[in-house]
């Protein structure tokens, strides 16, 4: 383990505790930018070039982007909020979270180190080589996922539309409706 | 190379503590990405382990995931502020419109 490793490790997990726990909502989604930075670095350490950049353009930049564009869109930058309705929860979380991380521990404890009879073929994770993979044998997933962005593109400018909310009622509906109110009367 | 796999697991838990802690949509929203990069980091790991790509592929396509995602929910989150004037998990609590 060299010290990349520990000061990346160290760092990780500090800016992710500072994204859960800080009170001001920008300040937790700029925590949160940091750490997409520093796993960046790790990307590369870990010979993934290509998705250390698409970390950083994708989420550093745009997802981060847009977090922080609603937050500040809906001035909702109180993170505290809310009635309290189960003021156990956060104790419960912390328990909850711990138990969760022994658990994959435990489960990542059977992993065994680097195989010295696999080479490395990764070829630092560079985009000639994965696309081979992405259009070769993986072409039906990059498909779907083309259909799913689509979708959720369409979804996304359909809900933020102020006029299309609430369902649009069938003629047949309306008129039973007006009926029912003219037996009220 | 377990290191990293510890790490991540730690970063998916310190996620799941945000999920189940914070009263925010957007924040509890944002936790669910510590969650996915923390998978991430996990697939990463597994390739550089294993000496193979696909592993480097899968998060790819988990980033591309996250992106769809991040762009239906935050349109969720706006039009819910729009019609309740609040993010607060505990004022939604009601399944009426």
């Amino acid at each position: 383990m060299s010290a990349f490793d520990l000061i990346a490790g160290v760092l990780l997990v500090a800016s992710a505790l500072a994204a859960v726990t800080l009170k001001n909502a920008v300040h937790a989604g700029l925590a949160l930018v940091g750490n997409f930075l520093v796993l960046a670095t790790v990307y590369f350490a870990l010979e993934a070039q290509f998705l250390g950049w698409i970390q950083i353009i994708v989420y550093a930049g745009a997802v981060m982007v847009l977090f922080l564009f609603v937050i500040m869109l809906l001035f909702d930058a109180k993170a505290d909020v809310g009635t309290g309705r189960m003021p156990w929860m956060r104790p419960l979380a912390a328990a909850l979270a711990a138990v969760f991380f022994l658990a994959l521990a435990y489960a990542f404890s059977g992993v065994g180190p680097v195989h010295p009879l696999a080479e490395i073929k990764l070829a630092g994770g560079l985009p000639g080589p994965l696309g081979r993979l992405l259009y070769g044998p993986w072409l039906y997933v990059v498909l779907l996922i083309a259909v799913l962005l689509f979708a959720a593109t369409v979804a996304a400018v359909v809900l933020v539309q102020p006029g299309v909310r609430g369902a649009r009622k069938k003629p047949q509906v309306l008129e039973r409706e007006r009926e029912l109110g003219e037996v009220d009367r | 190379m377990s290191y990293y796999l510890l790490l991540s697991a730690l970063l998916f838990a310190i996620g799941l503590y945000g999920v189940l802690a914070r009263r925010t949509a957007i924040l509890i929203f944002m936790s669910i990405e510590l969650m996915l990069n923390a998978a991430n980091l996990a697939f990463v790991a597994f390739a550089r382990n294993s000496g193979n790509l696909d592993g480097q592929v899968m998060a790819l396509v988990v980033i591309a995931l996250a992106a769809a995602e991040v762009a239906v929910g935050l349109g969720i989150i706006v039009a819910v502020f729009r019609a309740r004037s609040s993010t607060s998990v505990d004022d939604l609590a009601e399944l009426r419109g």
